[in-house]
């Protein structure tokens, strides 16, 4: 092997990757809230007293959660789109469409997993909660957010917090679909210059530190909401 | 029974011929049962014989399939009925007291006051505040459950289910899970309370406090109500000889 490394490229070139970072961070972050957001929603309803809303979001959640996410990919950004008409076709390409069908298919994937989570997060909690709670005329509604949820989120938050890491891994998918993020500009980097070594270990290094800022903030996330119940859990 | 409650006022709860199922198991067997303001009611009997399922179809945490049961003035199994509003008015115990974890003992008992009535903060807290004071404990209120004996977490329960000023107050086995000698501080809590005058039902095989405050006893097994009377009945002279063997065994 007579590979000599050129290091230098990265430099050279970094303008490719910041912007591919900032592509990243935008797709992993935007992605992160919205799949939070109805995970939380669906994880809620998939225990819901209403048979037909159960059934929907438990459909919702198998039939997404054993899809392969790259094909969920290419059907929002190929597949979707033809059944809009011309005018509203063009409107979408105007519009960075790549990027949305990005954060749909992270979105949705993910919010799948995370409602997940928050389902066997909250049939964690005692039943006497829930019982206690309706008996002194709290609605279905305040025993959730008054009782049940406080006391889920701290079971819940290290899965979400798996899922938040898996997401922003998950992310470089989007270069499929001609997203301009991360791995999309590493490989960019490898076409222009054949640095393919350099490009990609700048690539890996990166997602590294980024999953590992990640994991941080959640730990402090988990460590703020158990707080209040130390005294509990001791 | 107070006599003058025969023929003027209403029972505060009335079952009429009220059955249970779980699928197959029928756990309430045609319960007829009337319940005045005031009166003080234990019942007793083995496991499994649908004590705390009584208990539990008062406030609607458990259906009742046929039958009707009113509760204050409100007939619980009727789709109309906002069991929200019924539940609001009686106040429940449970044997392991089921505190929420995450909230102090003051946030504890304000809690339904303040989402369910809509108190003012500064006035749940008094209230709150009062009955901490009533229930023997006033220096755990800035506490959390799992920092109180069992003793002490029962009574913050019992003073959470005050906190609604209930009409009604039930307990399920509410000094079962203690400890012999935090017993005897929950039950005096208890007593109390029934001197004030609150209708009580009271799951419990303390025959002491049945004797000291119960105005009726009843006892039940597979589902029915076998027995009924005051407790002196239940000391000298009961019928059944299932009430027999069974008192034979608590007593
Ligand atoms: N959620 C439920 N699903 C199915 N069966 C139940 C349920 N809850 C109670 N049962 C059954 O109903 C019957 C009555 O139960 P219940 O809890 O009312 O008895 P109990 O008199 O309170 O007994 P214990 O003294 O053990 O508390 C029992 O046979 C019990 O197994
Ligand atoms: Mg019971």
């Amino acid at each position: 092997m007579n590979y000599n490394f050129n290091w230098m490229v990265l430099w050279d070139y970094r303008e490719l990757l910041i912007q591919g970072l900032i592509i990243t961070l935008k797709l992993s972050i935007t992605s992160i809230i919205l799949s939070t957001v109805i995970g939380i929603i669906l994880g809620i309803l998939r225990l819901a007293k209403n048979l037909a809303v159960r059934l929907v979001a438990s459909a919702y959640v198998e039939f997404f959660l054993n899809t392969p996410l790259i094909i969920q990919l290419f059907f929002w950004y190929f597949a979707l789109p033809m059944i809009f008409p011309e005018p509203v076709q063009m409107w979408l390409w105007e519009h960075n469409y790549e990027f949305i069908s990005a954060v749909i298919g992270l979105t949705i994937y993910t919010s799948t997993f995370i409602a997940e989570a928050v389902r066997a997060g909250i049939q964690s909690i005692d039943k006497g909660q829930q019982e206690a709670a309706l008996a002194s005329g709290l609605s279905d509604f305040q025993t959730m957010w008054y009782v049940i949820l406080p006391q889920a989120i701290r079971v819940v938050i290290p899965p979400i917090c798996n899922q938040f890491l898996n997401l922003t891994k998950n992310s470089s998918l989007a270069m499929t679909i001609a997203v301009p993020e991360l791995t999309h500009q590493a490989q960019a980097i490898e076409a222009l210059t054949f640095r393919g070594f350099e490009a990609f270990t700048a690539a890996t290094l990166i997602y590294i530190a980024l999953t590992i800022t990640i994991s941080l903030l959640m730990s402090r996330i988990e460590r703020w909401s158990a707080k209040g119940q130390q005294i509990v859990t001791a | 029974m107070p006599d003058y409650n025969l023929n003027t006022e209403k029972p505060t709860i009335s079952f009429k011929q009220v059955h249970k199922w779980y699928g197959k198991l029928h756990v309430l067997k045609n319960i007829n049962e009337e319940i005045y303001s005031g009166e003080v009611v234990v019942v007793i009997g083995p496991s499994g014989s649908g004590k705390s399922t009584m208990l539990r179809c008062i406030n609607g945490l458990e259906n009742i399939q046929k039958g009707q049961l009113i509760v204050d003035g409100q007939e619980i199994n009727h789709p109309k009925t906002d069991i929200t509003k019924v539940r609001a008015e009686i106040g429940m115990v449970f044997q392991h007291f089921h505190l929420y974890p995450h909230m102090t003992v003051l946030e504890n008992i304000m809690l339904a006051p303040l989402k369910v009535r809509r108190t003012p903060k500064n006035e749940a807290e008094k209230v709150a505040s009062e009955l901490l004071e009533k229930v023997g404990i006033p220096e755990k209120a800035r506490s959390y459950p799992a920092q109180l004996s069992g003793g002490q977490q029962q009574r913050v329960a019992i003073a959470r289910g005050l906190a609604m000023h209930p009409k009604i107050m039930l307990f399920d086995e509410p000094t079962s899970a203690l400890d012999p000698e935090m017993i005897k501080e929950v039950l005096d809590v208890m007593k109390a309370l029934a001197r004030e005058g609150m209708t009580m039902i009271v799951v419990t095989h303390e025959m002491g406090f049945a004797r000291e405050v119960a105005d009726r006893v009843l006892f039940m097994d597979g589902g029915s109500i076998i027995e009924r009377g005051t407790p002196e009945h239940f000391f000298t002279n009961p019928v059944e000889e299932r009430t027999k063997t069974f008192l034979r065994q608590i007593l």
